[in-house]
């Protein structure tokens, strides 16, 4: 019955979606505005259909129904409510049944949103979002199908989602945010296919389009950065980043996602590079689905990846299909975006620009080729080989130390860059936050190149950044005597939003620069009453217990933590073992600061009560976290209207006869 | 036509797209099985009565060793097939299943409910689950006459496979066990 349902929903998604994909084109193609309504219901009615599945799923799981044979394969009676409500995305065809939702909301709100003004665009871009949409209602309508019945024997109680997904509360927020950031890149894409077949990209609809390429590149910094959070908080190994196959699929895209945000603004400024820019937000839609194919299909291995299973070769396929199609899209029609005429010096805004498209795409590539390096070498030559850390970090911290050099020689560059006087002062200003850089690097002890060179760079990027940022509370006031600074940063939030952006990016770097560099650890085996050190930390270990709960067993040590004599408090460092898992799944105990983190991992319990314990120190660890935040509000400041865009929307309400050019030309 | 956009799209697309199509021919998850082709390691077990089962006794007829569990729903899958096969090869093939981290009283119900396809062995600490290199339920490992593990299956197995294999198995003379 719940299976039926859940069915139901989905195949009134399906038919949605493929009757609106159709009918979406030919209102395009005809600019029919009656066609363009229906396609508009259509996709409302995909999200209405959506929405019903994963209730349904959600009140399967809840319920305990065994019949449906997802909830038979993640579903447990011992498993605690929230983790149930979270493991509709615990496996892989709930997480498809997920992405589903995400999509249905997305079509929705572009439809809602993108309502006035845009018409003969936006029938082509739900009519692209709804082919996307019949993809993936086709996928869970049949291999992928959650609500497949459970063949009998109907199973009285299930294993509950993976162990490592229970462990810890992030996993609740990861993965959807992940979804959202991966998903919302459709909305771009599809845009960025209507701009192509309408042959036209002009301001009016590069600045939405810009917008909605902005939140899913949010979301997904905030995922990658809760991915990178709960690998911390729960693997156990003291890192948070792996360039494991998986990570680096969400990485590819943020990577394109943030070149097409950056030349996205050349092109409002100057008009130029909107070529550029479609095909960035077209790499960036393939990439997310490549990285979803790698994640799904199981052709690399990772903590990530699900088993094989047909997924695969169907999400090849549709991979085939859209990259097929963009290089034919593209081939015939992009040559009808005309950029207007520039003649850019390098050593100008415009210059800083296309050098950061350079580094961010040449970033793509190195990442690309090390994820895919072993698939390649297994094809040519037969051999499985992994492509390891140090190969990333050789590759990418020297382009990465680039974008640094760039975040803050871009900004402080006149726009043009005519004037070789203006271009010197602009960059001779920011040297003494530089040097202020290099000494606090050599103060708290750092004497590696690297090292000092990312300080340097990033003390000059943070007078810059501040220079800007701080830019419209400055001038405008004396010029347009006496605004308040908060009615001057309205005027176009959208600048603060970007320097405070890139104030976060700085943390972020600074702080994982340092957390590199500087981590250490010590491990011992230790019996009660035993104490290990580290640093300035003494921890004594004063014995472990055994917790019986429904759904594990947890072996927990106290550990007290001691610093000159004084106790801090105690942690509690865990193993949990699980019924279906035969390996235990450590929990470790953190214990967070400003300067630095202590974290303690269990590593093995002896039968005779000795556990073997290994305590990590790594230093600003708090501040990467604390550098997304920042660069997540940022985003959230860009996202209000400008001054401008408050006004152009206000009369639009009315017949806009008079603001349009026609009008303009009586 | 802008056939430089085409050529250099073709150019990256295609071999990405080929060197992804080849990945499906192996799974990087699957380690192939040291095992297979090599003598079978022995075991003795009781079952939930107590009865004792020697892998060495039953040389001479091929035998079929599942490990399982009730919380595993590929398991839940295969029972069926697993019944129906060892119906029809009664007396041919011996079926064994060896129980993986689950609860003996939860196997009996189970097994009082659905019928069993053999006997479910207790396998205590998992020493024959190690020795068998098991990673999770469920595994099959078929082992001919001679004792000589012949194919391994990781995860649900399929009709045809166990049609396949056995037949094979059944085919191979008898009197080679010497």
């Amino acid at each position: 019955m719940t299976s039926a349902l859940g069915q139901g929903f989905v195949l009134l998604g399906l038919i949605a979606a493929g009757f609106g994909t159709a009918f979406g084109y030919i209102a395009g193609v005809r600019r029919s505005a009656a066609g363009l309504r229906l396609t508009r219901r259509l996709a409302l009615l995909f999200a209405v259909a959506m929405v019903g599945a994963c209730a349904v799923m959600w009140y399967a799981l809840l319920s305990h129904d065994f019949s449906v044979s997802y909830v038979a394969q993640v579903g447990s009676t011992a498993t605690p409510l929230h983790i149930t409500i979270f493991s509709l995305w615990s496996s892989l065809e709930g997480s498809i049944l997920f992405w589903g939702l995400i999509l249905g909301l997305y079509i929705a709100a572009a439809a809602v949103f993108q309502r006035r003004g845009h018409e003969d665009y936006l029938a082509y871009t739900l009519a692209t979002l709804l082919g996307i949409g019949t993809f993936f209602t086709f996928l869970i309508a049949s291999v992928a199908d959650p609500f497949a019945p459970t063949p009998p024997p109907v199973p009285v109680d299930g294993p509950g989602p993976n162990p490592l997904l229970q462990n810890h509360l992030l996993m609740a927020i990861h993965p959807p945010m992940l979804y959202l950031g991966y998903v919302g890149m459709s909305v771009p894409f599809a845009m960025a296919v209507a701009a192509l077949l309408r042959g036209q990209l002009g301001a009016t609809w590069l600045r939405p389009m810009r917008r909605w390429l902005l939140v899913p590149t949010s979301f997904l910094t905030a995922g990658i950065m809760l991915g990178g959070w709960w690998s911390y908080e729960v693997l156990g190994w003291g890192g948070y980043w792996a360039w494991d196959p998986v990570e680096n699929a969400s990485f590819l895209p943020w990577l394109t996602g943030i070149a097409a945000l950056h030349s996205g603004i050349v092109q409002q400024r100057r008009g130029t590079l909107k070529a550029w820019t479609v095909i960035l937000i077209m790499i960036t839609f393939l990439l997310t689905i490549l990285g979803t194919f790698l994640t799904r299909s199981g052709v690399v291995n990772s903590v990530h990846s699900f088993t094989q299973s047909p997924i695969g070769p169907v999400f090849l396929g549709f991979l085939g299909l859209c990259a097929a199609a963009v290089v034919v899209l593209l081939a015939l029609r992009i040559d009808t975006l005309v950029s207007e005429p520039s003649n850019e010096r390098l050593v100008s805004r415009e210059g800083a620009f296309l050098l950061n498209n350079l580094l961010f795409v040449s970033l793509m590539f190195t990442v690309l080729v090390g994820t895919l390096y072993p698939i390649v070498a297994e094809s040519l030559r037969g051999v499985k080989v992994s492509v390891g850390e140090p190969y990333f970090n050789r590759m990418a911290v020297p382009l990465f130390a680039g974008l640094l050099l760039l975040m803050g020689v871009g900004p402080a560059l006149p726009w043009g860059g005519s004037d070789p006087k203006l271009v010197r002062r602009a960059l001779v200003r920011p040297l003494p936050a530089a040097a202020v850089g290099l000494v606090v690097a050599l103060l708290l002890g750092a004497r590696s190149a690297p090292v000092l060179i990312v300080s340097a760079f990033a003390g000059f990027a943070l007078w810059v950044t501040a220079d800007q940022g701080l830019r419209p509370v400055r001038v405008r006031p004396r010029r347009q005597g006496g605004r308040s600074p908060l009615a001057a940063v309205l005027v176009a939030p959208d600048k603060l939003g970007a320097y405070v952006v890139h104030l976060g990016v700085l943390i972020t770097f600074v702080a994982v620069a340092v957390s590199s560099t500087f981590q250490r650890e010590a491990e011992s085996t230790l019996r009660a009453g035993d104490t290990l050190r580290l640093g300035a930390y003494e921890m004594t270990f004063h014995g472990a217990e055994r917790v019986q709960e429904p759904h594990l067993i947890r072996h927990q040590a106290e550990v007290e933590v001691i610093t000159n004599g004084r106790s801090r408090g105690v942690l509690y460092p865990s193993l949990n073992i699980y019924p279906n898992q035969r390996e235990p799944i450590g929990t470790p105990a953190v214990r967070t600061s400003v300067g630095h983190d202590l974290y303690l991992t269990l590593m093995n319990v002896g039968g005779d009560g000795s556990i073997g314990l290994r305590a990590i120190t790594t230093p600003l660890v708090a501040w990467i976290w604390i550098g997304v935040v920042v660069m997540v509000l940022g985003t959230a400041l860009c996202l209000i209207p400008t001054a401008a865009e408050r006004r152009a929307t206000t009369p639009r309400a009315v017949p806009d006869l008079a603001a349009s050019p026609a009008g303009g030309g009586r | 036509m802008n056939r430089r956009v085409l050529l250099v799209g073709l150019g990256i697309s295609l071999p990405l797209l080929a060197f992804l199509g080849f990945a499906f021919r192996h799974d990087p998850q699957i380690v192939e099985s040291p095992l297979v082709g090599k003598p079978a390691p022995n075991f003795r077990l009781a079952d939930l009565d107590g009865n004792i089962v020697d892998l060495a006794e039953l040389r001479g007829q091929p035998v079929i060793v599942n490990f399982w569990a009730t919380y595993c729903v590929p398991c839940l899958y295969e029972h069926p097939l697993l019944m129906e096969g060892a119906r029809r090869w009664q007396g041919e093939i011996h079926f064994l299943g060896v129980i993986f981290q689950d609860d003996p009283e939860t196997i009996a119900q189970f097994n009082a409910d659905y019928g069993s396809w053999g006997p479910s062995l207790v396998d205590e600490g998992g020493r024959v689950a190690i020795a068998y290199g098991v990673y999770g339920p469920p595994e099959t490992f078929f082992i001919d006459r001679d004792g000589v593990i012949v194919e391994k299956a990781i995860g649900q197995v399929w009709p045809d496979q166990l049609l396949d294999v056995a037949n094979r198995m059944l085919a191979q003379p008898a009197a080679a066990t010497g």
